[in-house]
Parts: structure tokens; sequence; C-alpha cells
């Protein structure tokens, strides 16, 4: 079994290491991102929020890729967009699979250390290949490499030189189960040694496996902040509709209105009714007893409004 | 300005950094070495190399025709195929593309987000783009002006002429391809339409195409008249390096205010 090499630990780091003020992005006609204000310190912070919500934009601008309209960004004290030096401080994994041609994955990721550097270009890459559990010496191109392996290449070249903030833009996609594991420890470890990670999500499952601080972008716009836990409470907060399907739907309805559990109830069909309520923890607990009271077997619980878009509507019509 | 935050990083002992600012020791050559390697595709260098080689061909079966006046039919020849079709497609195929395509595809980030001035990452294109186009337009050009038996002043002209506007021309179109999205068809249609339409209809028209200088230094070596050498061969050599000067500045500049994707 090989050895993943550690990871250096930033002693006291600052409290604060990103700062986004009042920050707004358009393309033309088109607002990508809307006075958004938020700051980011050491451990794993998660971007959650829908495609086209803004979450790659804001990434972008916290890089220096892109410059905010409006506002200001602030990366370690420096605009990233304008100070050179920052960008020593700074690793990203960009969405885009694009590699450069006929590179193998130790020379992609050395051209990154030569390019910041490093004394040793050659054994910081294997070290960092090392860290994302990549062969150093395979001598297959990039290109041939499948898409979780590519990703944990992109992850190596952008922990080469050691960063104190690190930005990946949905990294887990086209990762396997195992892949994706490995990956959230690596976010892990890289939070627990003091550095600064921010990823992007869509996927609100994935965003509780990094158990972190989330910053909920929904329509350019900052809806939510705060931990996980939070943030799901405030998300089954929200009024919910939800399907049962029951051989006695009709009793197990007027169980729960009776019980304060749902605030409307509508018949679909014999075995089918949908339920509105706005305590859906509540809920939770009483479905059951109401099905025990009135005798009857559960066949289907299906919550009708839980996609991650109609979350982000309620919680934008929250701001 | 605050200092970032690295100096508390506590670093494995074969990973501390010494660093010069904005300067790590080579780069430069990195850079350089990766666009010579992504430019240069096998089938660019094959369908400008075959070019290359028509004009071989065409200069040899010039010279074996015996013309009454070769230096004249060898400088018409260099001027209308070497300089005005050559030259100017084979640096804007391999130029635009030395920063053009990481543009495009998205891997400029990869260059981009390092401590590296972007005046370099213009330079290494711009030396990619020049080691890639000096021998595969010199070469078959020289060739044929050798072949055409003109005399040593075609071949000299024909030299000066192409290192000249090589140098220009992939210099205007390295901030071409970062200027410019799809910088190839509209580096083609700039060379057809102005170049080869718009600069012959008069002489200030002229005087802004690179074309009417490098026609200026073949003129001037081998005496005979170019319809837009219109410059002493100062100026024809001057002013070309100076378009560079400022494209290659350009391009340094557009790589900073630029959106990187």
């Amino acid at each position: 079994m090989t050895t993943v090499p550690a990871l250096g630990k930033i002693t006291a780091p600052p409290d604060t290491m990103i700062v986004v003020d009042d920050v707004s992005k358009w393309f033309g006609d088109v607002v990508a991102v809307s006075e958004v204000s938020f700051t980011v310190g050491p451990g794993v912070t998660a971007l959650l929020g829908p495609n086209g919500a803004g979450k790659s934009t804001i990434l972008r601008m916290l890089c220096g890729l892109t410059a905010p309209a409006r506002g200001e960004v602030r990366v370690l004290g420096c605009d990233p967009r304008a100070d050179l030096g920052v960008l020593r401080s700074i690793g990203l994994v960009p969405q885009q699979e694009t590699v450069f041609d006929g590179q193998t994955a130790l020379e992609f990721v050395r051209l990154a250390a030569i390019l910041h550097g490093l004394p040793d270009p050659h054994s910081s890459a294997r070290w960092a290949l090392g860290v994302v559990e990549m062969p150093a010496d395979d001598p297959r191109k990039l290109t041939s490499y499948s898409k979780g392996m590519r990703q944990r290449v992109k992850v190596a070249q952008a922990i080469v030189h050691d960063p104190s903030v690190i930005v990946l833009d949905e990294p887990l996609t086209g990762l396997d189960p195992r892949q994706r594991l490995h990956m959230v420890d690596l976010f892990h470890r890289l939070g627990e040694s003091g550095r600064c990670v921010v990823v992007s999500s869509h996927v609100l499952d994935e965003v509780e496996r990094f158990g972190s601080r989330v910053l909920v972008i929904a329509q350019g716009r900052l809806a939510a902040v705060g931990d996980f836990r939070k943030i799901r409470d405030l998300m089954d907060d929200r009024p919910h509709r939800i399907r049962v399907r029951s051989n006695r739907a009709r009793e197990v309805a007027g169980a729960l209105l009776a019980g304060g559990a749902a605030i409307g109830v509508r018949l679909e069909d014999h075995d089918s009714v949908v339920i509105d309520t706005d305590e859906v923890q509540m809920f939770r607990h009483a479905i059951a007893t109401a099905a025990r009271q009135a005798d009857a077997r559960l066949l289907e619980v299906v919550p009708l409004d839980d996609d991650l878009d109609s979350v982000f509507r309620y919680l934008v019509g929250q701001q | 300005m605050t200092e970032p935050a690295t100096s508390a990083v506590v670093h494995a002992p074969a990973r501390k950094r010494t660093r010069s600012v904005d300067n790590p020791p080579g780069a430069f050559m990195a850079v350089y070495r990766l666009l010579v390697r992504t430019m240069a595709t096998r089938g660019r260098l094959l369908s400008l190399g075959i070019l290359g080689l028509l004009g071989v061909i065409v200069g040899l079966s010039l010279g074996v025709s015996h013309p009454f006046d070769p230096l004249d039919v060898g400088t018409h020849f260099v001027d209308g195929f070497g300089l005005s079709v050559l030259v100017p497609v084979t640096t804007l195929v391999f130029a635009s593309a030395s920063l053009g395509d990481a543009t495009e595809d998205g891997t400029l980030v990869y260059l981009w987000l390092r401590p590296v001035r972007r005046s370099r990452l213009v330079l290494a294109a711009f030396a990619a783009s020049l080691t890639i186009c000096m021998p595969l337009i010199g070469i078959p050009l020289v060739l044929a002006a050798i072949l055409v038996h003109g005399g040593p002043e075609l071949v000299s002209g024909t030299a000066m002429a192409v290192a000249v506007s090589v140098v220009a021309y992939c210099a205007l179109f390295t901030a071409w391809g970062i200027r410019v999205r799809r910088a190839l068809p509209w580096g083609l249609a700039y060379i057809l339409l102005w170049e080869g339409f718009v600069a012959r209809a008069g002489k200030s028209a002229g005087r802004l195409a690179l074309l009417s200088y490098s026609q200026s230094i073949l003129s001037e070596y081998t005496g005979v008249g170019l319809r837009l050498a219109l410059s002493p061969l100062v100026v024809g050599i001057i002013v070309p390096l100076m378009v560079a000067i400022l494209a290659l500045a350009y391009a340094t500049h557009r790589l900073e205010v630029q959106d990187v994707a």
C-alpha cells in the first residue's frame, strides 16, 4: 500500500482569508452576480447553488480571472486581479476539462511547479501527485485519462505550490463514488491544515459530505450563509408538498391534519393524497404514527418540490 | 499592502521556496517549450510544409526554364508567392494559435494563474511562433530564390525580407490570437482583403500594409520595382520591427485586462 504524502500545516492562519464586498458582475445585459458580500476563513467552505447561479463567476473573481463590475474582492488582503504576487497563494481547479495536449500528468503538474518558481519542480510535482494518489511515472498522456483521473491531476496542479487558498469549481463532477470519497477526504485534510478551501457544487448531498460552512448562491445572489445544518433547517422550514400513497390514504391524511403536521390535503386518487406542510420535521415524525393510528400501509412518501431549484427559489424569496 | 499569508505556511523540507518576484527561473523556457509543442501539430506542419515545398518546385521550374531576366522573374515570384501568401498565411496559422488556442480551449488559465509577468507569456508565445515559422518559411523561399538563379541580390533580399516580415507578422498575429475569437478566418480575411486588395488601391493604404515594407526590402536589394515598394530600405526594416514591438505590448496589455475563461 502506498503512503499518501503529508500536507504542511498553516500555523495561525488569519481568521479572514477571502473578502467579497458588495460584488456585482454582469455580462452585457445579463447579471451574473448581484451585490454579494461574504468572508471566508480557514477550513472548507462550500458554494452551493444550481447551474447558472453565478458560482463559477464568483470563483473566477476570487482567482482574478475576471474583474467585478462593482465591489471589491480581496484574497489575503490583495486584489487577485491586480497583484500577481497573491497568485502564489491561490490554487484553482477549474471546471473545464481541457488540459494541454501531449502532456503526461507529471509534465502537467511540473509545469505548474516551474511557473510558481519552486526550487525542485520535479520533486514537488511527484509530491502533489502522491497527495491525490496518482502515479507520477505513468507514461500515458493526460488526454487518455478518465475524467476522474484528470480531475485528480488538476487538483495536484492546484496544490503543488502549497497555496493557502484553494478554489475548486465542481471538483466532484464525473468522479465515481470511491474517488468522491477520496476527494472529500482530501478537502477535509486541506481545510484542517489551516488552508482556506472553497468548493462549489450544485449537488446538495455532496455539500452535506463536506460538512462545512455553506454559501448558497441562487440567481446571482447570496441566498443563505451558515453551517450546513442551519441551511438544511432553513430549507426544511419552508412549506413542503409531499405525496403519500397508502392503502388508507384518506385516513392517514386525516390523522396528519388532526395532529397539526399537515396544513392542507388534496386527494389525488383512492390511494394517493398530496399533503402541504410547513413543519417538515414534525411531518417526518408524524407520518409513521398517523399510519399506525389509521392501521394503514405506507406505499410511498415522495417530496414533490425537493429539487434544488425550488429550494433555491424559496431561499431567494426569503431574502 | 498586506503580505499574503504564505509566510505562515510550514512546508515540507523539500518544498521550501525562494522565488524572485514575477520571474520564476525557467518559466519562459517552460512556456516556450509547451507552446512549440502544442502549436506544431502534424496537420499544420504538413499542410504548410507542402505549401513551402510547392514554392521550391516552382522556383526550380523557373530556374530550369532559363528566363530572360531571372532576377526580375525571381523577385516577382518571391513577392507574389512568398511575401504575399506563404509568409502571412504561415505566421497567421501558428502565431494566432500560440496563445489563441489556449484562450479558446480554456487551458490559458493554467498559464495565467501563475505569478509570471504577462509580458513573459507573450514573449514566449512570440518566440515559439518564430521558432516554427522562420525555418518553415525561410528555408523554402531562400532555396527557391537560389534555384531561380537570380543571383546573390535575390537570395539576400529574400532572406532579409522574409526575416523582417516573419518577425512583424508573428508579433501581429500573436496579439491577434489573444484579441480575436476565431482568429484564423478573420486573419485570412485581413490578408486577402486588406493586404491583397485595399492596400493596392493607393499609396496611403499601401503604407498601412506590412506587405509594403517587405516588398520595399526585396525591391531595394534586387532593384526590381514592385507595386507596394514605397519605402527606402531603412524604413522597410524599422517600421515592421516597430509594429512588432507595439503588437507585443498590446498583446501583453490584453492578457492583463481580459477575462480568462
